[in-house]
């Protein structure tokens, strides 16, 4: 390690001395005094760079920190507030539409949805226990009237159908029941003409205040049902 | 909560008079100085979960003054000349022999460019390595050691050549 390198490691880091440069001023007087003058004036330049810190300066830090955190959970526990005053508010809009908006997307969800559920209640070998009379009776409440029977109606009576009153009436098919509903026709729920899952297949019908939906099986001819439907009943005002 | 206070004042405790005097060397007036200590605490504070290594708090903090510094700049330009700059008011000075000798070196401390300063503030009052100084200022280990021994060497000089006049700096 040559004088210049020495004294260059020296005045760039005093208190870092490594081996090689111990072993450089070892035997070395004036690297000696040198290193002494330099640890002097580092003392030196240590001690006025240690200018004193004001009094009071950390409890001043303190009391700033304090003071921003209390403002700080001030701000949260309104944040938190307006939070639970937002996800309450939201619940309420979804139990109201839950409650009282329709379950179903169309007319021929819920009339497929309704058939499966009352399917066990039915078999396809009734009696025609059902006069026109008393259809006609039920009919009423719908302001219409069938003028003459038509295939073997082994059941009519009201239904809800998706929160509205029915009349539902369940025909002998081919070789399962046939179900014809009458309801009012309702704004909130979508109409759609034909629809169909894997097993059963419908029509809708729209007249000036009723919708008259026909469900069958696939084997069933669906269309001829409804004409059946359309030619024997009449609507009064 | 609590532990997050505690380690807080424990903190500013340790360091906040070391953080002060590196703040003085930056800005070389008292007021701000205090202004960006209380400033870099404010936001230690806020980001203190963010300090895994108790071990880096002080290079951490250091790191955040002197953002808080450059950011007085973007704020405001101050009209300091080179001059205003250097003055520094010590109400101490005349008290003793000591002082004034403080005094004196201190004026040639703050008369040294910032680029040699800096380094030098880091090495004496925070006690860092080459390395540490040089990851801090983002420059190479190469730079930092050089401008450690311009620094040292230019007060070596200022010493060496001065004494005489010191009396009359301060009579």
């Amino acid at each position: 390690m040559d004088d210049l390198q020495v004294r260059r490691s020296i005045l760039s880091d005093p208190k870092g001395r490594d081996d090689a440069l111990n072993e450089a001023i070892k035997n070395d007087i004036a690297k000696q005094k040198f290193v002494q003058e330099i640890d002097a004036l580092d003392d030196k330049i240590a001690q006025a760079m240690n200018i004193p810190v004001p009094d009071g300066l950390y409890d001043k830090l303190i009391l700033r920190q304090t003071l921003a955190s209390h403002q700080q959970q001030k701000s949260k526990t309104r944040v938190r507030l307006a939070m639970a005053a937002s996800v309450a508010f939201v619940m309420g809009l979804t139990v109201n539409f839950m409650m009282f908006s329709s379950t179903y997307k169309n007319l021929g969800d819920y009339a497929i949805a309704h058939v499966n559920h009352e399917a066990s209640h039915f078999s396809n070998n009734g009696q025609p226990t059902v006069t026109l009379a008393s259809l006609n009776d039920k009919m009423a409440a719908f302001k219409g009237s069938f003028n003459s029977t038509f295939g073997t109606l082994m059941f009519a009576d009201y239904c809800h159908f998706d929160g509205s009153k029915s009349l539902h009436l369940v025909f002998q098919g081919q070789s399962s029941p046939v179900n014809v509903f009458i309801l009012p026709d309702d704004k909130d729920i979508e109409f759609v003409a034909n629809f169909a899952n894997d097993k059963l297949q419908g029509r809708s019908l729209n007249f000036n205040h009723s919708n008259i939906i026909v469900v069958g099986d696939k084997k069933e001819p669906i269309q001829q049902w409804q004409d059946r439907v359309k030619k024997s009943i009449t609507w009064s005002i | 909560m609590a532990t997050k206070q505690v380690r807080y004042e424990a903190l500013v405790k340790a360091l906040h008079a070391d953080l002060y005097r590196y703040g003085y060397w930056l800005c070389h007036d008292k007021h701000i100085a205090e202004d960006l200590v209380q400033e870099t605490f404010l936001r230690a504070w806020r980001a203190l979960d963010s300090l895994k290594d108790e071990k880096a708090a002080k290079s951490w903090l250091i790191t955040i003054l002197r953002r808080e510094n450059a950011r007085r700049f973007e704020r405001k330009r101050f009209d300091m000349s080179e001059y205003e700059e250097a003055t520094i008011t010590d109400v101490k000075a005349t008290s003793n022999e000591q002082e004034i000798e403080n005094y004196w070196l201190r004026e040639k401390i703050a008369q040294m460019p910032e680029e040699y300063r800096e380094p030098l503030v880091l090495q004496v009052i925070g006690g860092f390595s080459g390395e540490e100084i040089a990851s801090m200022l983002s420059l190479n280990k190469n730079t930092v050691m050089t401008r450690l021994f311009r620094a040292r060497n230019q007060l070596k000089e200022a010493v060496d050549n001065e004494p005489t006049l010191r009396g009359l700096h301060n009579g």
